[in-house]
């Protein structure tokens, strides 16, 4: 049993009503825990939930029944005060899909300040801190650049600067990496795990890219508003069929071990990730 | 055949300012007649400048594109055709739609051209259905479809012109595994039914090794490497080089190459290197 999870959900539901006012079920009870300094990957196909089910945790969106507590607060509490929010949002913060559209200054820096300022942090401290974030995501040469000329990968960053800035516990990606080059995807998640590894913040990250999903502690898969699968990557690759199912994939090793198993080849494990695999078929072939 | 070509085109932004920047160097290349072409390279390596070059948004500061052995600039007045003639459908298309109903914005370009209405319809219909959109979807406003349904939707507006060379800049970027294969797959068909040359740039090796028949490589404004598929893949460690991934696969065959397991190059789907090690494992690895 985990102790004092960072996030808690039980029985979550969400709805959007739409156009003629009915009530579309989005989220239809989704009961999960995260511990603190999980790094955790949603999967789940366009229009499953996943997206929503981040902007509960933020506080963006307003549950309509079941339990969410979020850094021990109950987000359902109807005594929860503005200020209450914005404590929250200071602790959870996400960074979105659209690099052009999360950046609000001039120069990078402001940018990154933006947070705290209206934190009201005294201005030596905004100082400091802005310029440890910019040094954590790699961004100190880029301090006075304009963000318009940046990179989409540096303009992520930025925006994870911006996040840092307000010294939260978590960090949720909102296909984050979907609209960047591999190089910037690279540059961003690289960024992402070492603030998990090195700093402890808990990461969530909402993505269609299974090659990212393989490298996260824990996959939770949801489709139709549920949770179908949630385990380390190798126990949830290790079920191609479900995956397809819901409108996913696997990666291409995982795929090559079932494909060579099914034809009688005996090989043990469920790789995910290139050197695992390579590990796995040099072992079986003896040549090591 | 070739039915584009590019004869040594330049195209310089800022030239002239401190500002400039050379986006294409002297490249040089054709697009086979009817094929799937993929182009490929890092941001900044002259993709986007190449494509709106084929449809003539961009004027080449030096060389020459020809569209069936054409120079398009040789009558400018002429280049509203060239448009109908190479249909472009630019990255994020879903924020471009701006008629009241979907069937309304696809039939804007066929409209445009001057078509009967009943062509119109039937083109609107043919072109729906090369994406995957219900006939009820149609009447529905581009504010109640999901991101990817748009995406299609503006697909569709381009195919219902027809044009003999589809090109798409990223058309699955953002998409999930199954909206991707659904829009590739439809792009695909429209290739081999109309007949029509598909270019579709992308930053998806694993989708170029799945829908493309020829790839074009670019790297720092040059062509770096092109060919057919096979080709190109047969030189993944020349892509590796210039920082561009290799599907995962063909990373792993290199990796085991590497180790000393004989495994051919080249190989770059997830069947042709399951067939390739099957021959590997001897009877004393079977069960």
């Amino acid at each position: 049993m985990m102790k004092e999870p960072f996030i808690h959900t039980k029985d979550l539901c969400y709805s959007y009503s739409d156009e003629n006012g009915l009530q579309q079920p989005v989220l239809r009870g989704i009961t999960l825990d995260i511990a603190k300094g999980e790094y955790v990957a949603i999967l789940g196909h366009n229009g499953s939930g996943k997206s929503t089910l981040a902007k509960l945790f933020n506080m963006i969106l307003e549950p309509d029944s079941g339990e969410l507590f979020v850094a021990g607060q109950d987000l359902t509490s109807p005594t929860l005060t503005e200020d209450d929010f914005y404590a929250l949002r200071r602790q959870v913060g996400m960074v979105f899909q659209n690099p052009d559209n999360q950046l609000v200054a001039t120069i990078v820096e402001d940018d990154v300040a933006f947070g705290p300022e209206n934190l009201g942090v005294p201005s030596a401290e905004i100082r400091a801190r802005v310029d440890a974030a910019l040094a954590t995501v790699g961004m100190t040469s880029y301090a006075r650049h304009e963000p318009h000329r940046l990179s989409g990968g540096q303009k992520q960053r930025v925006a994870i600067a911006g996040i840092l800035a307000m010294e939260p516990n978590c960090i949720i990606l909102d296909e984050a990496t979907a609209m960047l080059d591999p190089s910037g995807r690279k540059e961003v998640i690289e960024t992402v795990e070492a603030l998990n590894r090195e700093k402890g913040i808990t990461v969530l990250s909402i993505t269609h890219y299974m090659n990212e999903a393989a490298r996260a502690d824990r996959v939770i898969v949801i489709d139709d508003g549920v949770v179908i699968m949630d385990g380390t990557p190798r126990e949830v690759f290790a079920d191609p069929a479900r995956l397809l199912a819901a409108g996913l994939d696997v990666p291409q090793c995982t795929s090559l071990v079932h494909a060579l198993r099914a034809e009688g080849v005996a090989l043990e494990g469920d790789p995910v990730t290139v050197e695992e695999c390579a590990d796995l078929i040099c072992r079986a072939l003896e040549v090591i | 055949m070739a039915v584009l070509t590019l004869e040594h085109v330049s195209y310089i932004y800022g030239e002239g300012t401190p500002f400039e920047i050379r986006a294409l160097d002297d490249v040089s290349l054709s697009v086979r007649e009817g094929t799937v072409t993929g182009i490929i390279g890092h941001t900044g390596s002259g993709k986007s400048t190449m494509v709106q070059l084929f449809n003539g948004l961009e004027k080449p500061t030096a060389g020459r594109v020809l569209l069936d052995g054409k120079d398009i600039w040789a009558e400018p007045k002429k280049m509203r055709d060239i448009r109908f003639r190479v249909g472009l459908v630019m990255q994020y298309p879903e924020y471009q739609l701006f008629e009241e109903t979907i069937r309304a914005d696809i039939a804007f370009g066929p409209r445009n051209m001057g078509l009967t209405e009943e062509e119109i319809s039937r083109r609107t219909k043919e072109a729906a259905a090369f994406v995957g959109l219900e006939e009820a979807l149609l009447d529905r406003s581009p504010f109640e479809l999901s991101g990817g349904q748009k995406r299609r939707a503006a697909i569709a507006g381009i195919m219902a012109m027809r044009p003999e060379i589809l090109v798409l800049d990223e058309p699955a970027a953002g998409l999930d595994p199954r909206g991707r294969d659904a829009i590739l797959e439809g792009i695909r068909a429209y290739g081999k039914e109309t007949g029509s040359t598909v270019i579709i740039v992308s930053h998806s090796m694993e989708d170029m090794a799945a829908y493309c028949d020829d790839i074009v490589v670019m790297a720092q404004a040059k062509v770096c490497l092109s060919g057919t598929r096979d080709e190109v893949f047969a030189n993944a460690k020349r892509l590796t080089d210039v920082g561009l991934d290799v599907p995962q696969i063909t990373h792993l065959m290199m990796k085991l190459r590497a180790r000393g397991v004989a495994v051919p190059e080249g190989i770059y789907t997830v069947e042709a290197a399951s067939a390739a090690l099957r021959k590997l494992f001897g009877k004393g690895h079977t069960v």
